[in-house]
Formats: C-alpha cells, sequence, structure tokens
C-alpha cells in the first residue's frame, strides 16, 4: 500500500499523491483483466446486437439501417406470436408447478433426518445433469418408440401423442422441465424453513392448531420472501429454455413447442432475417432484465427485513 | 446479503446440536401414511428414468422395443456400450476429455481473474469502483443463448472466430459476473486488519491477495468452483455455436448431440451413450452432495 516510512518521514503532498496514483495503478491492474475480457466478450456482443436489431442484415450481403422497424413487427409474423405464446406458457405453467411442488416437497422434507436429506438429492439429482441429455431421456421414454408407448402397444393400446401430438407435446415439455426442475426449489424451501424457530410451531399446536392450519397460517407466510425470490428465479430461467427444447421435441410437431430463444437460433442459423432474429434477442433481453431487476428489488427488501429483525 | 451467506454456511454444523428437535418431524409426520405415498410417488418418477436408462443400455434394440423395463437376465449385453466406449465416431469419452479440458482451463482463469478484481473491488471504498462492480452484475441480466450471435461477429474481428481459445475466452467472461459477486460478498466479511498487518510486514497487494486473503476464501471458492464447472460441463450452446463440426472437438453434449441427430431410431446407440454422458455428473453429485447443493443454492440466489 503506501509506504509507513515516507508517511511518516515528511507526510509532504507530493509523495501522499505518488502513493496513491500507484494505489490507483494497483487497483487498475488488479480490476483490469477481468474487466477488458468481460467488456469484449460479454458488453460488446450486447451492443452489436442492439445496432444489428435496428438494419435489415440477413447474414451475406450490406446491412441497411432501417430503425426501429424489426421492433414493430415483433409479434407480426404468426411463429414469432406463437413462440411468445410457447414461451409464456412454459414460465407460467413451469413456475407456478415448480414452485407447488417445491413448497410440498419441501414441507415433507424438511426434517433433518438421513431419508429426508436422501428424498431431497433424488428430487434435485437433475439439477446437476445437462438440459441436453435429460430430453434425449425423456424423448427415449415418451417418443413413438418410447419405452411407454412400446409398454402400452403390448396391451394393445393406441401409441399416445406425448411428442407427436401439437398440445401434448407442449404439456409434455412443461411436464419434463417441472420434473427436472423442482428439486432446486425444494432444498431453497427446506433451507428457508429451517430457519422458522420451532417454539412458535410449537406455541401454534399447543393453542390447538391442526398441521394445515400452521403450515399455511405461520409457515408459508413466513417464508413468502424466499418464495418470491424463487418464483422469479423459475420465471426468469424458463424463458430462456433452450436446451430442452432442442432435444425433447426440436421444436415440433409443426412448431407447437417452439420457444422464442429456440426461434431466435433457428432464424439466425437460415442466415436470411439475422436483424430481425437480434431484435427478438434484445427484446428477450429486456425482458429478463426486468425480471431479474424484480428479483434484486426482492432480495434487497429480504435483506433488509433479515438485518432488521 | 451477508446475512443471508452466513446462514446458509453455518446451517451444517449447527444441524446436529438440534437434530430431529422440531416438533414436525417428531410429531404426526413420519407415521402419516399420506407422507409415504407422496414420497413413493416422488421416488418412482425421479428414478424411473435413470432405471430406465441403465437397464436399456445393456440390452439389444428387440428386447428395447418389446420390453423396455424388464431386465432379461439372459439377454443382457455389454456389446453396445463397448461399442459406444470405443466408437470412432462422436465418442462420449473422447468428449469427457475436452469438457474437462474445458472445465479446468475456465476454472483457473476465471479464479485468476475474478480473485484480484473481487479483491479491488471489495476493499475500495471509491465510488468508481462499486461502478466496476454494477458493471459486471449487469451481466448476470444478459440470456447468454439469445446472444450467442453476435459472440460470433466479434470473435471473428479479433481472429478468434471457431478456435478453442474463443471459446473459453467467451467462457470466463461468462462466469465473471457470478463469480466476482460472489467473491466481493465473501471478503467483505474478512477483517481489513489482516490486510495491514500483511502491509506492515511489507507485502504488497497481490501478494496480500494471493498469500493472505485467498487462502480464507476457500468457502466462496469452493462454490464458485462447483457452479462454473457444472455450469462448463453440461453448457450446449456455446460450444456448438462457437466450434463448428470442423474445429474437430466435441465436448459431452456436443457430441451427445451430434450424435443422436444421426442414429435417434438405434437405441442400442442412444441409451450407452446417454449413461456415458450422465454417469460422471451423477457420481460427482453422489460424493459432494451437500457442497453441490449448497454451492448451485448460493449462486443462483445470490448471482
Amino acid at each position: 500500500m503506501v509506504e509507513l516510512a515516507e508517511l511518516t518521514a515528511g507526510l509532504d503532498r507530493q509523495a501522499r499523491r505518488r502513493a496513491r496514483l500507484r494505489e490507483s495503478a494497483v487497483s487498475f491492474a488488479m480490476m483490469g483483466p477481468a474487466v477488458l475480457l468481460y467488456t469484449v466478450m460479454t458488453v460488446v456482443p450486447v451492443g452489436v446486437a442492439v445496432y444489428l436489431s435496428l438494419t435489415d442484415w440477413d447474414g451475406f450481403s450490406a446491412a441497411a439501417f432501417i430503425g426501429l422497424d424489426n421492433y414493430k413487427h415483433l409479434f407480426d409474423d404468426p411463429s414469432s406470436s406463437e413462440a411468445w405464446y410457447v414461451t409464456a406458457l412454459i414460465a407460467t405453467a413451469g413456475t407456478v408447478l415448480m414452485v407447488g411442488l417445491g413448497l410440498v416437497y419441501a414441507l415433507a422434507l424438511k426434517g433433518r433426518s438421513r431419508a429426508n436429506s436422501f428424498f431431497r438429492a433424488v428430487a434435485y439429482f437433475p439439477h446437476v445433469i445437462s438440459a441436453l441429455i435429460l430430453g434425449y431421456l425423456w424423448a427415449a421414454i415418451l417418443g413413438t418408440n418410447g419405452a411407454i408407448n412400446n409398454t402400452l402397444a403390448k396391451f394393445g393400446i393406441e401409441p399416445l401423442g406425448f411428442l407427436f401430438d401439437e398440445q401434448f407435446a407442449l404439456i409434455s415439455l412443461i411436464g419434463v422441465i417441472v420434473w427436472a426442475g423442482f428439486g432446486f426449489n425444494v432444498v431453497l424451501f427446506v433451507a428457508a424453513l429451517q430457519t422458522v424457530p420451532a417454539e412458535l410451531l410449537e406455541a401454534a399446536a399447543i393453542d390447538g392448531a391442526s398441521k394445515r392450519q400452521i403450515n399455511l397460517r405461520i409457515v408459508i407466510p413466513m417464508i413468502a420472501p424466499v418464495v418470491t425470490v424463487a418464483t422469479v428465479l423459475n420465471l426468469v430461467g424458463l424463458i430462456r429454455a433452450y436446451d430442452i427444447v432442442v432435444s425433447l421435441t426440436g421444436g415440433g410437431p409443426a412448431g407447437s413447442t417452439q420457444t422464442f430463444t429456440y426461434l431466435i437460433l433457428a432464424r439466425s442459423f437460415e442466415g436470411t432475417k439475422v436483424g430481425y432474429a437480434t431484435a427478438q434477442a434484445v427484446f428477450l433481453m429486456v425482458v429478463s432484465a426486468v425480471l431479474a431487476l424484480v428479483v434484486t428489488a426482492l432480495r434487497n427488501r429480504q435483506d433488509q427485513a433479515a438485518t432488521g429483525s | 446479503m451477508v446475512v443471508l451467506e452466513a446462514k446458509v454456511h453455518d446451517r451444517p454444523q449447527a444441524a446436529p446440536a438440534k437434530g430431529g428437535k422440531a416438533p414436525g418431524t417428531e410429531r404426526g409426520e413420519p407415521r402419516s401414511p399420506g407422507r409415504w405415498v407422496l414420497l413413493g410417488v416422488l421416488f418412482v418418477i425421479m428414478i424411473v428414468p435413470v432405471y430406465l436408462l441403465v437397464v436399456n443400455a445393456f440390452k439389444s434394440q428387440q428386447d428395447i422395443l418389446d420390453n423396455p423395463f424388464s431386465i432379461p437376465l439372459s439377454g443382457l449385453t455389454f456389446e453396445h456400450m463397448s461399442a459406444a466406449v470405443s466408437s470412432p465416431q462422436f465418442n462420449v469419452i473422447d468428449g469427457y476429455g475436452f469438457t474437462l479440458f474445458l472445465v479446468v482451463l475456465v476454472d483457473v482463469l476465471c479464479i485468476l481473474l475474478a480473485g484480484p478484481a473481487a479483491y479491488a473491488i471489495a476493499r475500495s471504498l471509491k465510488r468508481r469502483t462499486q461502478l466496476v462492480l454494477l458493471y459486471f452484475l449487469a451481466g448476470t441480466f444478459i440470456p447468454g443463448a439469445a446472444v450467442i450471435i453476435p459472440v460470433i461477429y466479434v470473435l471473428r474481428e479479433i481472429g478468434l472466430a471457431n478456435t478453442v481459445t474463443g471459446l473459453v475466452a467467451h467462457d470466463v467472461a461468462s462466469t465473471l459476473p457470478v463469480s466476482i459477486f460472489l467473491f466481493v460478498g465473501f471478503i467483505r466479511t474478512i477483517p481489513v486488519d489482516i490486510d495491514h498487518a500483511a502491509t506492515i510486514d511489507g507485502a504488497g497487494r497481490f501478494r496480500t491477495f494471493w498469500a493472505i486473503i485467498f487462502p480464507l476464501m476457500r468457502p466462496a471458492v469452493v462454490t464458485v468452483l462447483i457452479l462454473n464447472s457444472i455450469g462448463i460441463w453440461n453448457d450446449f450452446v456455446s460450444p456448438q455455436i462457437l466450434l463448428s463440426p470442423s474445429s474437430g472437438h466435441y465436448t459431452v453434449t456436443t457430441a451427445v448431440y451430434a450424435g443422436i441427430s444421426q442414429y435417434s431410431t438405434d437405441l442400442t446407440k442412444v441409451f450407452p451413450n446417454l449413461l456415458l454422458a450422465i454417469a460422471p455428473v451423477v457420481i460427482f453429485f453422489i460424493y459432494m452432495q451437500r457442497h453441490i447443493i449448497s454451492g448451485l443454492t448460493v449462486g443462483a440466489v445470490k448471482g
């Protein structure tokens, strides 16, 4: 830091300024490499995306600046509005189910026994596996030639269209997403439940409250802030769903399970509407930024509440 | 932030002291049949897919199609598994090597860059430095997959398109925001007096960080390593799009993707390859369960 000898010797202004300069230089050397790499690989691409979104670039010829035209037509074409519907449905239905199941199983598994921690791990494990691989596994189970339909066929039952009926495919996709993701909420909620003071629950039980009353009136309200954070985390994660769509349904049948990110990447590779696709990417970024800001605000409030008590 | 972190880290130690004292666990719960139905359903739904994966990886195509759920004791075969292990194309085992190389390289570079940066941010009282933290935090709002296309153009400009270096640069950059955020939060809980003592003993700031502060950051470093390793290992979009097939490099996920696009109906290839792809992560999870769960939870909630 600052040479102590110099300080005690004179304390003259020049030496102090030199010390401060060296201090800044060291700080700069410490932060510089990280800032540089992050700027070039993350911030600049976002800038490029914003620029491309204002052009009609097709991936080959020269790009012409067309202002906000791409944004005006964000919902015009049928496949984009379909993708928005699919993404919104996955995000909302998926979040509701994941949070709901998370709460149910967290209440059942909150105790600190070995059995409970085993079941928590059972619920959690898909979270560490690549969504792409999980999608392929489920495709091998739910597909036309999958384990379930082949078993049904032995009993003479017609194959079910888990993945080839348009509406059923979307339900299957949401089901697999929930299967893979709700365990994360279980763990999150259990951590919160274990901080609820036992005396409180004992007092309520002595006053004659039933188990259900205790859970609904005391326990869940007490962990409400964590439930809110989990809700927004799930929403932010699900509006970006991509890998699992690629492997489970490939966006099909007939585009009925194309999410927004899937559409953006598919279009960018067709190479015809890159400008338009980046406008959608920028829009998606704004939506997830708004949701992420909400989570930050909620978290800050929660932290303040925690320090206040 | 600090409060939340302290709780998450303290809990495992606090657990044995309180063990089983919560009223809910002793009364009612273990005896209620509803609970066991709930847990039974959970177990079946979560484990059956894994069971199918393991069993069918060792069966013939005919057995998989006829009796997917059964274990034909006489018909089990290692033939397809060994074929997958030695397959010349889209080999998942080869994918392990390249993916592990990526994971280690990204982990090391991330720590080398994020550590000192977080230290400088955490120990500075200047407004300017706090803006740097906000600048990094903004990165957590960016949906990586959706803006991967512009990354290609940037890599092309700096001559790193379609190279492993380019992929590593992108991956390291993508790990920086959350890593720096977690490190800053942790370093702020370490008393500044320790730094002052090191300064008086004549250590420079880099030396103070690497020799004194960094060893104290172990819990945060473990969290960051787990978070980044699992993230990079499972990543599909970045390697798929930033490394074209002509590069000849396949990660576990891109190898499975390339393979299954070709042989999707041959279940004797699908199941063994999927099992090979899942096995390392699941084994890692079983051994490091508690660290992984707490690491990923802290990372997601705070990052």
